[in-house]
């Protein structure tokens, strides 16, 4: 065994045998407090965290919905102005064609 | 805590019997509060990590199918979570010739000049010492030098405790030891000059 193994070894037999001040009990209360934030956690839903789950679903589904329409509504209304000027080209083109007569 | 005991109380837990419920904690509360201060948290509170491990521990108390012990059962949930806590407190600090205190110098020049045990009235500033050295290692090489060496537990029984094989426990507690030393060698060639 090397000297700082040595060293190593004999300051932590000396510091196990100083003990901890761990507490053997609990504190004053901690297991009734315990035992009654168990029986009303998370693994049990009340009607109130439900009720907001369900909002929170129902809203996403309604905004992914209303933006499908809008980027649709979008697309339509880029289609009719394409399909504008289109006809606006085409009426000019007549007309210099007209007057080029 | 015997086996045929813990199980008949976790079956009473389970059942809504509170008194059963507040009687696990009791008896598993030294066993949890020594793994919580294996880990040395700087800010987190320990009664509040503590708390933290037994709601955990009363939320899968279901998925406990009594096929190991309670004990191993519940300080493998203790250990994962003290881990996952203890990212947060990643800064290690280097230990300092200044943090030390007057009696804690004196061990570190008692075990360079001498090769005989420790006195007994050394033992709580060996203690303050070691505290110190672990407070620069890893989460997990400090619980395992704390269950190997402060709590003298064998590799086998870590290996029940943690979940981590036993060539890994004997691993991290090489490489704890590795940098206690020459932490322990830094301060005292100080201590030297």
């Amino acid at each position: 065994m090397s000297d700082s193994d040595d060293k190593i070894e004999r300051l932590l037999r000396s510091a196990a045998l100083a003990g901890e001040d761990i507490p053997a009990a609990p504190p004053f209360g901690f297991e009734t407090r315990l035992v009654a934030l168990w029986r009303s956690g998370p693994g049990k839903p009340n009607g109130m965290a439900n009720l907001l789950r369900r909002v929170a679903l129902l809203s996403a589904a309604v905004t992914l919905i209303t933006a499908v329409a809008a980027f649709r509504e979008v697309r339509q209304s880029r289609e009719i102005g394409e399909s504008f000027s289109n006809e606006f080209a085409i009426a000019d083109s007549a007309i210099q064609s007209e007057f080029g007569r | 805590m015997d086996d045929p005991d813990a199980s008949a109380l976790v079956k009473a837990a389970l059942q809504h019997d509170d008194e059963a419920a507040r009687e696990l904690v009791r008896q598993l509360y030294p066993l949890v509060a020594k793994l919580v201060r294996a880990y040395r948290f700087r800010r987190t509170s320990e009664e509040d990590l503590t708390q933290m491990i037994f709601i955990k521990v009363f939320q899968k108390l279901s998925q406990f199918s009594g096929k190991v012990p309670l004990e191993h059962w519940v300080s493998r949930i203790a250990v994962n979570t003290c881990l996952n806590q203890i990212e947060s407190e990643k800064v290690r600090p280097e230990l300092r010739q200044a943090d030390l205190s007057e009696e804690e110098q004196a061990v570190v020049e008692n075990l360079a000049v001498s090769s005989e045990e420790l006195a007994p009235d050394k033992r709580f500033a060996s203690r303050q010492l070691v505290e110190h050295l672990l407070a620069a290692l890893k989460p997990a090489e400090r619980l395992v030098i704390d269950l190997l060496y402060l709590q003298g537990r064998s590799v086998a029984e870590i290996k029940k405790m943690t979940g981590w094989s036993e060539p890994l426990v004997k691993i991290r507690a090489f490489r704890a030891r590795h940098k206690m030393k020459q932490q322990l060698a830094k301060i005292s060639s100080k201590e030297q000059l």
